[in-house]
Parts: structure tokens; C-alpha cells; sequence
């Protein structure tokens, strides 16, 4: 029996509460209260993983997110959820837990025959295939194979998520001693204060040290007296189970809370998230983020059974398991003396190993007086076993680091527990750009004990280096009332008393890699990273082939990677690293710090933007209307626009064909409330249009509408639309449905910052107007029956005026504009009845038997008119020259227009630009690929030179025939008669392999003289 | 001329949705009670709050002051005015009271700078209420809610929407675009969900805020 249960009343464990549990696919017993780590562990289990290059077996290492080893998939199906640490996962009656590496199974691994063959894995493996093709091709597949660990779930995530905000004046992370009195600092000077901790009770490595007192009180009972005093605070809020995982500039964390896991799936509330993501925005921010033991690099120091032995005092204290019955403690400092008292009280056999040839007598002696065997000057050269360590090779070692000839010896052991010091949690300190220092006299990177004030960060407890209790309740109460005081409270005086009965700390000895006896590289593997196989020798192997930033050194050996992100492993990496290097560590520093501290799931950074409320769906008021009628949606922008109607099982070419006919030969009706609607006014209306838009606009008279190019800086075409004239001073614009809010912002943009002088005011009312384009030479007819009190004559109502009237007994502006070519007229209303005059509209045309029509046909429509698109047609390097659209810009108008001036660069006067044209297949069946590139002649030689491209392309109905757009190398010249005369109009359209020949021709394919809208 | 024609029918931008039918009196079993207000009037005004020529006739004009303290709110005799940025306020009424109202502010301001622009089909104001209300809010938006108390009000984000959301006795008021009601709704629906959720009756505009305590 490797691995027993202890019971003790300090445990968090409920003995009473017997839970069933499965891993790969063995049954076994835990209690509540255990994770599935200390539920294993009590099972005697010790192999629970293969490592990710060698195949070695691998056990438990660590108690919580340090963990690089046991990661587990749990539960199987839709739920399952891959690479959880085990140490991390809070048991629950029926658990499922597999493994995630192994291949075929656990205890036969297919990899771990590979180990005779190491030596031509060796770091940068990966990379040095690259250098042969051959072999990176032959060999990733393998690789791909091999690696990874868990399985991504296949099925949809049946589990909810949400997203929680939080405002607080001092967020404290980290619910150990150090976070306790810092929150209970903070909730006494009358702040609202947030304190997080990812275990499920607070109490952090107090837990783990129930014998320690703080003034007098044992652990556990001035955990509960702190505990209770904050949950009882109105302002005080204790998320428990709740990483915080980034911290971010301005004083904002994220931080996720498993507000289920701990649930079996079937008892777990589906109306409820499985995590929330909180993020909390904090006026101040204590850090109390603690330190991780890092453990001893040795020989096989992977071996199952081979843990921090914080680690192992962990699973007795908390969780009443005792993890061997003979533990040998290899450490270089005092830590792990406490922890090894209450093992040998709690039966175990112990050895410590002590790599200083001095210690604190008394340390030593009270030690001895609980029976255990302390050897000093000693390391383990090397561990042995294979799916379990079974003992331990012990050497001496001088002052100097020298493997000493005599002493050593040969410890028989179930378990093995290592420490080299303590490594502070510096990662959220470090998220938003802090740098750790390198604290020689404590061995550890800490953060500054004044952590960064002036950006609201305090540090508190062991993240500074202040290791010991006592030194880091002083140092709390300080930084605690140092944030109180900044935030303008009063400095709190504790009426308890914060001595511990801890004896004095002695020095540690400096060491990290122990010596064996053999150069690096020819003793037992002695590992650095377990997650990623890398060994001491892999460090060095780096460096001598000349990787010198350890950054570099990181990459090529995979040094701190992977879901424990190098807690463990990466200040003995950098140590190791320095070593090699010659160079001392603050010279080597740390790789980056970057979020997540821990992994976050997908769902919980989604939270509620996921399924329907993924991203905004905008609707038109119409909108039940085009579903009633069995409408097909396309997205355009957010807004969702009716995209085509198809009738008795037609497909979209047959809808359109259907479609665009009715538009030309009798009336049709489109949905165009999507377009951007802009109210303007001001008695500098007129100026500030001009200003805006190439045309002019200082003459248009009320009732009347004008068509308007809207300019970037470069003289490029951003957006284009309808302008009415309201009144003198009174203006509404439309514009591209896509182009709303950036017209609206670019407007607001120039008027405030360079023309705030100009009377003028612009608001937004694309909601509020409803528009339903009535199209067709039947349109009028339609209109008449609705609309009474609106002369709808050609003579009186004229194309590009507007009126307004009454139209199905709703007051309307009704515009008569056409961008379809033929007679049209849109009509507007109040939104909230929108719905009501498209339902009045489409009765009152029944007997034209009106068709409601969609963008697919609203864009064959505009092409068959060659109007273009603005997004499609252009692409922001067309000029309104390009588009042969002069006729749209006014250089005469007075004062100047925004991007005129860019007119004049010679870029953009040149004649021999990109511009739009017409194309026609020379086969008129053939419907050309949009994107299709434009080639002078074809067959010809590769490298084709490239003269554009097509823009648009469309069956069109009306011409029984296919059309095109597109730019083209000075393709209005092309296309004029000494164009056509040098055949200079004929080019080519390549996609796909294939070319098609088409002629150049005016983009105006129907009706070039405008006949059919002006009756 | 047909009978749709003669009887316009006016729909808020949920209408579709049948809130009305699911509404039911709200009770402490559910923690969020959610609905749509009943058609209002919004009017757009802008004018300079600096410029007295333009204040005080557009105060006379309402019968309230236009508040000029950033982010707050004026409520009387069913109409609200809500600050929405130094040049611009939002007025919330009963529908009927809207074309009157624009009239009279038309006529006040004549020749002054200002825009008055009807955009009630623009907006709806949603309403949330229940024991669980400011919990869903802080679910949804970024906006710290302790400071929405009051005559408070902010423009800020919702999801990935837009809403200007001020406090309501017993709960809070929300003005959305049209556009993004439904999205917004599903959003708020969504997040109130662990709390229970109902459908309250359709209320009218926005009440005076309780004083702060």
C-alpha cells in the first residue's frame, strides 16, 4: 500500500460522505471533499499519465494549477471537457475520469520504447526535421499523432456561460492568510471589497499548516473568524472557486468562477451558467497571489510517487491522504520540516535529505524528536523505479557543490518529496508589463514589495519573497493600509494580534540542478519541464548550440509551455540556463508573463455571446412580413435583408429571373429601410454638404433630391446616396447600408473637430424611417390607390422630387427615385408602422400582381443601370473618375470639398487608372466569375500582366443574356470608338484555368437614355 | 381603398413577439420581470446648452428644463428628458403627446440654432424590474451600477448593442434602437435566466426617479 487514508479533524474532507468514481475505467472511493488527485493518491495510485516525448510514466506532482502531470479528460460526451488537472478537479459521486496520454494503454506504452532511442529526440527536435523537408514530411504525421493530450468535445457544449461586471474599490486575489487580512483591512477601513481564491474555501497554504498559530489561534480558527467577519459584510463580495486568470491595464481583472463543475453533470442546474467569467474593474488591486514550491532537479525525478513535498503536506493536511508510508524530503531549505512533523505524527517513515551541511539545531532536533532521519549535506543523485519510485540514490556534497567520495547511500522509499524554495505567483503582477526582480538572498523572482502604487497594484504576503507567516501578516497590514489610505480612508488598527509561533527561517542553500556525479547528459534524466519532457540536458544542449536569450532557449526546448504554463519549472529552467550561460539570472531573467494564468474554456469567454445572441441581428420593421412571405435572409452588415422570395421550390436564379421581370414589366416592391438615414440642419446645411460631397448642393430646392459621391481625404469614393432637400435648412441624406454608422461618425467627425463653426446639426434616424421601394412602370397605379392626397402625375411629381402626403393613412415622405432604372417610388414612414402600409402596399398592388423582391435582384436591377455598388464596385481606390462618374463631382462649387484636392496628385490624375466599365461575354451564356481577372490576350505566357478584375456579374433577365462590371486599365478609353477601332475593347476574363473573351462596353446595359424612369 | 389602409395599425419593435399574451402580473417567484413600454413619442433636440437663446425657450416650450448636468434626467407630467450629450437631449412622451410637443418646441425655437427630429419609430424603452434586475443589468452591461441611481442616465453598451438605461423605481428603463430591440431582449432574456424570468404588462413612459437614499 502506497497511498493511505488519515483521517484528522483539520482535513477538509467529510469522512462521513463516501463517493464512487471512476478512472480509465477502474472504480474507485473518495469523499466529498476530495479532488481527484487526493482521491487517487488515497487509492494507491501513482501512474496516472505518459509523458508527452518519452512515454515515462508519470504520476501527481503538485496540489493545484502547478500541476504539469495528471491531466485527465472527465466525463465523456457532448460534456467532457479534456486536459484537466486532477489536482484541480473537486470529486463528486459518480465521476468519470480517463486518461489523456498512453497510447494503447497506461501501463504499455508505445513511446516509452523510443527512450533507448533519445538521443535523436534531443531539443529543437521539430525544428532540426525542418532542415531536411523530407523528414519534417515524414515525420510530422507521426508527431501530430503522438501529441496533444485530451480530446476536444465533438458535440455542442450543452452547458451555459455568462459574463458578470463588477465595480469594487479594492479587489484582493488570493484567499490565503495574506489575502484574508488584506480584505479584512480594507472591509474594516468601510471599502467595497472583492476577495477571490480559486479553492473552494479560503484559507490558501493555511490549510495546509493547521498547526501554526497567528496570535495564538490555530489556523483553522482564525481562518474561520476572518471568513466569517467578511461574509457577514454588506460591501464585501467572496467569489470561492474563482481564478483570476489576466490582469489588464486600468485595473481590470478577469477572473472565471466554476460555479458547477463541481456538480455531476446530471444534478447540475441547466438554467444556470457552468462558469462565469467575471470581470472585475478595481480602484486598487492587492495581490496576494502566494508562491508555488518548486521542487529539486535529479535523476528520474519524474518517477510516480516523486512530488513537491508542499505537495505532500498538502494532501495530508487537507486532505487526509497520506502519500507513502516511507517519504524520503530532499530540500535546501527550511520549508518542508513543519510539514514532515505532521507526516511522521501521521505514521509515515521520513527522511530528509537536506542539501546544506548546516541547519538551525533546533530545527533539527525537534525534527529528530518526531523520529525522523535528517541527513545533511545530502541530494539524491537519482531516483528508481518505473511506474513507481522505490527509492533513492543519496551522495554527499561540499560547501562547494562537489560530490563528496564517502557518505551516500541507497533510501528504500514509497514516495519522494522535493523542495527547492518557493516560486512567488507573479504572473498577474507581470500581465500588464511588470517585471519580477530576482531576490538572491530568498531564491525566488518577487514582485516589489511597493508592487505599483501609482497604477492601484499592491503585492502582499509570500508574492513579495516574505515567505515566512509572521513577516507576511506585517507585511500585509502594511501594504493593505497603505491602498486604505490611498483610497482616502482611515488607517485601520487590528484589535487581534498577528504573532505566529514559527521558528526563524535559516538560509537556503543556493542549488537547483543536483549533481550526480556525471556531466550533464550522462546520468539519468534528470527533468526540468514535466509537461514537455525537457530535461536539464536539453537546456544545456540549447545553449551550446547558441541559443543565448532565454526566451529562444524557451521555444527550442519547450521549456514552460502547456497548460501549467511553467510553474514548476521555469525558475529552474533559468537557473539551469544561467548556469549554462555563465551568467547570473537577473542577466538571463524570465520569459514573459502573459494571460491566462490557467486555462479558460471557450464557452466562458463567450459567456452569452453565443447560439442566437452571438452578434446583433438587425430587423426592419417588415421583417414578419418577408418571413410570412417565405423570404430567404442574407446578413448585410448586422442587418438581416430579405434576400430573395423563391415561389413554389424555385432556386435563387429562378426567384431573381422572376423577380427582376416583374420589376421591369409591371411592380415590384423592396424592403429598404436598411439604408442610413441622416436628418440634418441648420442654417449651414447647404455649406456643410458641399463640404462633404463632391456635388453641389447650394441650389436644390425643397422637394427635390439629388444624388451625392462621398469622398475620403485620397479623393476615393467611400459612400454614395440619395440627399432630399426638406426645407432651406433642412436636409435628409441616405446612404449605404453598410456605410451608416461610419458616414455618421465621419460627419460628427468633421464638424467637431475642424468645422465646429457651422450651424448644423446631424442625427441619426435610420430607425425611425421604414422604407418600402415600390418599383416598376406599375408603380404609380399602386401608388394612386394608397396615397390621395399626393399628385402623383409625371408632370407634377417628377423623378428626383419627394412629397409629402398621406399614404395608407399613415402621414409619408414619398420620393420618387429609382435604383432599378424604372418608374419608382419609396416610401417612408414612422417604423411603427411599417409593417402596416408594406401589408397596404402589397394589397393595393395585388392586382398587378406585385412581387416582393429581395438584394439579389436589387442588385442585377442597378447592374443592368451600371449603378454601382460602393464596396463592391469599388474598393476604396476609385476615384469618381474611375467610376466615369464627372457628372457627380462639381469642381466649380465654391470653397472646397473633402478630397478634392487629391484630384490634382498625379496618381490620381492620371488617365490610364483602373476604372469601371461594362463587360460582354462573346459568349452571352456564360455568367463570368466575380474576381475574375482581366488578361489583355489569352493564350499567353505565364506571368499574365493583370489589368483588373470583374466587379459584379449577373444572368439579366430583361437582356436574356449575361452582364458584367468591372475595372479595367484605362478601360474608358478601351471602350470609346478609337478604342474599339485599335480592338482594343476586346480582352479576357481568367478564373479557374479558364478564359472567356469579352468586349468592353458602357456599364449602362438598359435604357441608357434613361427613358424608363422618367414617365 | 382597403381596410388596412383606413385603420393603421402602429407596432412597437417587439410586437411580434407576443409579449402581451405572455404578460402576467409579477410576483417574487421570479426574480426579473421584463417588457416592452406601450408606443412613445422620442424627440431628438439638439440645440447648445450654452446658448441661453436656445434654453429657455425650448424649457418653456416642454415645461421642463432641459437638464444640463451630464447623465442626468428630468421627468414631469409624463414627459422625460434625458441629457444624452452637451448639444443633445432625448424627449420621452406619451405617442399623442409627440407631434403637439414638436410643434410647440418647432415654433419656440424658430431662428434659433437647434434640430427637433421625431424619432419615435426609432426607439422602445424596455423595462426591467424585480428583486434581480440590477443583477441581470450587471450581467449584460460594463456600465457600474452603483452610480446609475437617481436621475442618472447612460448611454452604453449592451452586449454589443447600444441603450441608454436609466434608474426606475423598482428597477431600471432601457431606450434601444428598433433595429437592435430583439437582439437586446434576447440578450437581457438570456442572463436573466438563472434568476426567472417573466413578462410584466406593458408600461407607459418613464416615472420620476426615486430620490436616492
Amino acid at each position: 500500500m502506497t497511498g493511505s487514508r488519515y483521517e484528522h479533524e483539520n482535513a477538509r474532507i467529510d469522512f462521513s460522505r463516501s463517493l464512487s468514481f471512476s478512472f480509465d475505467g477502474r472504480s474507485y472511493r473518495g469523499y466529498e471533499g476530495d479532488t481527484l488527485a487526493s482521491a487517487l493518491l488515497a487509492n494507491g495510485v501513482r501512474m496516472m499519465a505518459r509523458s508527452f516525448k518519452y512515454g515515462r510514466p508519470r504520476g501527481i506532482v503538485g496540489a493545484g494549477a502547478e500541476e504539469p502531470n495528471a491531466l485527465v479528460q472527465v466525463e465523456r460526451g457532448a460534456v467532457t471537457i479534456p486536459n484537466l488537472k486532477a489536482t484541480q478537479v473537486e470529486l463528486y459521486d459518480g465521476l468519470r475520469a480517463f486518461r489523456t496520454s498512453g497510447s494503447p494503454s497506461l501501463s504499455f506504452d508505445l513511446k516509452s520504447f523510443v527512450g533507448p532511442f533519445t538521443r535523436f529526440m534531443p531539443a529543437g527536435f521539430y525544428y532540426k526535421t525542418f532542415h531536411v523537408p523530407w523528414m519534417w514530411r515524414a515525420i510530422e504525421p507521426v508527431i501530430r499523432k503522438a501529441a496533444g493530450y485530451g480530446e476536444a468535445p465533438r458535440d455542442p457544449d450543452p452547458d451555459i456561460y455568462d459574463h458578470v461586471h463588477h465595480h469594487v474599490d479594492v479587489l484582493v486575489v488570493g484567499g490565503g492568510a495574506a489575502g484574508l487580512l488584506a480584505a479584512t483591512i480594507a472591509a474594516r477601513a468601510g471599502l467595497h471589497v472583492m476577495l477571490l481564491d480559486e479553492q473552494k474555501e479560503l484559507g490558501g497554504w493555511l490549510r495546509s499548516a493547521p498547526s501554526t498559530t497567528i496570535g495564538g489561534l490555530p489556523a483553522r480558527t482564525w481562518i474561520d473568524a476572518r471568513t466569517s467577519e467578511l461574509d457577514g459584510l454588506a460591501q464585501v463580495t467572496v467569489l470561492r472557486r474563482t481564478s483570476a486568470y489576466a490582469l489588464h491595464d486600468m485595473g481590470l481583472v478577469e477572473a472565471v468562477e466554476q460555479r458547477q463543475d463541481h456538480v455531476a453533470p446530471d444534478g447540475r442546474d441547466a438554467t444556470a451558467p457552468r462558469q462565469r467569467l467575471h470581470r472585475i474593474r478595481a480602484d486598487r488591486i492587492v495581490l496576494a497571489t502566494g508562491a508555488i514550491e518548486r521542487p529539486l532537479v535529479f535523476g528520474n525525478n519524474d518517477l510516480p510517487g516523486i512530488l513537491t513535498a508542499a505537495a505532500i503536506t498538502t494532501y495530508l493536511n487537507r486532505y487526509g491522504v497520506l502519500v507513502g508510508q516511507n517519504i524520503l524530503l530532499q530540500t535546501n531549505n527550511d520549508g518542508v520540516y513543519d510539514g514532515a512533523i505532521d507526516l511522521a505524527r501521521a505514521g509515515a517513515r521520513l527522511t530528509i535529505a537536506d542539501a546544506r551541511s548546516e541547519i538551525d539545531p533546533g530545527r533539527k532536533s525537534r525534527a529528530e524528536a518526531s523520529g525522523i532521519d535528517v541527513r545533511t549535506g545530502h541530494v539524491i543523485a537519482h531516483a528508481f523505479g518505473w511506474r513507481a519510485v522505490k527509492g533513492a540514490k543519496l551522495i554527499r556534497i561540499g560547501a562547494d557543490g562537489a560530490v563528496l567520495p564517502d557518505g551516500g547511500d541507497v533510501v528504500v522509499c514509497d514516495a519522494i518529496g522535493s523542495s527547492g524554495g518557493l516560486s512567488p505567483t507573479v504572473h498577474l503582477y507581470c500581465h500588464d508589463g511588470g517585471r519580477p526582480q530576482w531576490d538572491e538572498n530568498r531564491l525566488a523572482f518577487v514582485v516589489p514589495e511597493a508592487g505599483r502604487a501609482a497604477a492601484g497594484i499592491y503585492c502582499a504576503g509570500a508574492v513579495t519573497g516574505a515567505f515566512a507567516l509572521g513577516e507576511a501578516l506585517t507585511q500585509t497590514a502594511k501594504v493593505a493600509n497603505e491602498a486604505v489610505v490611498a483610497s482616502g480612508k482611515s488607517r485601520v488598527t487590528l484589535d487581534f494580534d498577528l504573532a505566529t509561533d514559527e521558528l526563524a527561517h535559516a538560509p537556503a542553500r543556493r542549488i537547483f540542478r543536483l549533481p550526480d556525479g556525471e556531466a550533464e547528459g550522462h546520468g539519468k534524466k534528470a527533468f526540468v519541464d514535466f509537461q514537455n519532457d525537457v530535461t536539464a540536458a536539453d537546456i544545456h544542449l540549447a545553449v551550446r548550440e547558441n541559443y543565448r536569450s532565454i526566451e529562444h532557449i524557451k521555444r527550442y526546448t519547450a521549456l514552460g509551455f502547456g497548460t501549467d504554463q511553467g510553474k514548476l519549472s521555469n525558475v529552474n529552467g533559468f537557473a539551469i540556463a544561467a548556469d549554462a550561460l555563465g551568467k547570473s539570472i537577473p542577466e538571463v531573467g524570465t520569459t514573459t508573463y502573459r494571460p491566462a494564468y490557467s486555462p479558460v474554456t471557450f464557452g466562458t469567454l463567450a459567456g452569452a455571446h453565443a447560439d442566437a445572441t452571438f452578434e446583433p441581428k438587425r430587423y426592419t420593421a417588415m421583417h414578419p412580413s418577408h418571413v410570412a412571405r417565405g423570404a430567404l435572409f442574407e446578413p448585410v452588415g448586422q442587418w438581416l435583408r430579405p434576400w430573395y422570395f423563391p415561389k413554389d421550390g424555385e432556386d435563387l436564379d429562378a426567384a431573381v429571373r422572376r423577380e427582376c421581370l416583374a420589376a421591369r414589366n409591371s411592380v415590384a416592391m423592396m424592403d429598404a429601410s436598411t439604408l442610413g438615414k441622416i436628418d440634418l440642419k441648420g442654417k449651414d446645411v447647404r455649406e456643410f454638404l458641399n463640404r462633404v460631397y463632391a456635388n453641389a448642393w447650394t441650389q436644390l430646392a425643397p422637394g427635390k433630391c439629388r444624388y451625392g459621391l462621398m469622398l475620403d481625404e485620397n479623393g476615393m469614393v467611400m459612400d454614395d446616396g440619395v440627399t432630399a432637400c426638406i426645407a432651406d435648412d433642412h436636409f435628409l441624406m441616405t446612404t449605404t447600408t453598410g456605410g451608416a454608422a461610419r458616414v455618421m461618425t465621419w460627419l460628427e467627425k468633421w464638424h467637431q473637430t475642424e468645422w465646429p463653426d457651422l450651424d448644423v446639426f446631424m442625427t441619426s434616424v435610420t430607425d425611425h424611417w421604414a422604407t418600402a421601394s415600390v418599383v416598376g412602370p406599375k408603380s404609380r397605379a399602386v401608388l394612386e390607390k394608397v396615397c390621395p392626397d399626393v399628385d402623383l402625375s409625371p408632370s407634377a411629381f417628377k423623378f428626383m422630387d419627394w412629397r409629402e402626403g398621406t399614404v395608407a393613412g399613415v402621414p409619408a415622405r414619398v420620393f420618387r427615385i429609382s435604383f432599378s432604372g424604372e418608374l419608382a417610388f419609396e416610401v417612408n414612414v414612422d417604423a411603427g408602422y411599417g409593417r402596416h402600409v408594406w401589408e397596404a402596399l402589397m394589397e393595393a398592388g395585388r392586382a398587378f400582381d406585385i412581387t416582393p423582391y429581395g438584394t439579389e435582384t436589387m442588385h442585377v436591377l442597378r447592374a443592368e443601370k451600371g449603378f454601382i455598388i460602393v464596396g463592391q464596385d469599388t474598393d476604396g481606390s476609385m476615384t469618381p473618375l474611375d467610376l466615369d462618374m464627372a457628372w457627380a463631382v462639381s469642381m466649380k462649387k465654391p470653397g472646397s470639398f473633402i478630397g478634392k484636392r487629391s484630384f490634382a496628385r498625379s496618381d490620381t490624375a492620371r488617365t490610364d487608372r483602373k476604372q469601371l466599365v461594362g463587360l460582354l461575354t462573346d459568349d452571352p451564356d456564360v455568367v463570368l466569375q466575380e474576381g475574375a481577372q482581366i488578361i489583355e490576350s489569352w493564350p499567353a505566357a505565364l506571368p499574365v500582366p493583370m489589368l483588373g478584375h470583374v466587379t459584379s456579374s449577373y444572368w439579366s433577365a430583361t437582356l436574356g443574356r449575361s452582364i458584367a462590371m468591372a475595372v479595367v486599365k484605362d478601360g474608358i478609353a478601351r471602350r470609346k470608338p478609337d478604342g474599339v477601332a485599335a480592338g482594343r475593347d476586346i480582352v479576357y476574363a481568367w478564373a479557374g484555368g479558364k478564359a472567356h473573351k469579352v468586349k468592353i462596353v458602357s456599364p449602362v446595359f438598359v435604357d441608357p437614355e434613361g427613358a424608363r424612369q422618367n414617365v | 381603398m382597403s381596410d388596412t389602409a383606413t385603420k393603421p395599425r402602429l407596432e412597437t419593435p417587439l410586437a411580434h413577439l407576443g409579449l402581451a399574451a405572455r404578460a402576467e402580473k409579477p410576483d417574487t417567484a421570479r426574480g426579473v420581470w421584463a417588457n416592452e413600454a406601450i408606443p412613445l413619442s422620442v424627440t431628438v433636440l439638439r440645440g447648445l446648452a450654452t446658448d441661453a437663446a436656445f434654453l429657455a425657450p425650448a424649457t418653456e416650450a416642454l415645461g421642463v428644463e432641459l437638464p444640463t448636468a451630464p447623465c442626468t434626467r428630468v421627468s414631469r407630467d409624463g414627459r422625460t428628458v434625458l441629457w444624452i450629450s452637451p448639444d443633445e437631449w432625448m424627449i420621452v412622451a406619451d405617442r399623442e403627446q409627440g407631434s403637439d410637443l414638436r410643434a410647440r418646441l418647432a415654433k419656440a425655437l424658430a431662428g434659433q440654432r437647434h434640430q427637433i427630429v421625431d424619432n419615435s419609430g426609432g426607439f422602445t424603452l424596455l423595462r426591467l424590474q424585480g428583486r434581480n434586475a440590477r443583477d441581470v443589468l450587471a450581467h449584460v452591461t460594463v456600465f457600474d451600477l452603483d452610480r446609475l441611481r437617481g436621475d442618472r442616465v447612460v448611454g452604453t453598451t449592451i452586449g454589443k448593442a447600444t441603450a441608454h438605461i436609466f434608474a426606475e423605481p423598482g428597477g431600471y428603463g432601457l431606450i434601444v434602437r428598433r433595429s437592435y430591440a430583439e437582439y437586446i431582449w434576447a440578450f437581457i432574456e438570456r442572463a436573466a435566466r438563472p434568476y426567472g424570468f417573466g413578462v410584466a404588462p406593458s408600461g407607459g413612459p418613464p416615472v420620476a426617479p426615486a430620490p436616492v437614499t
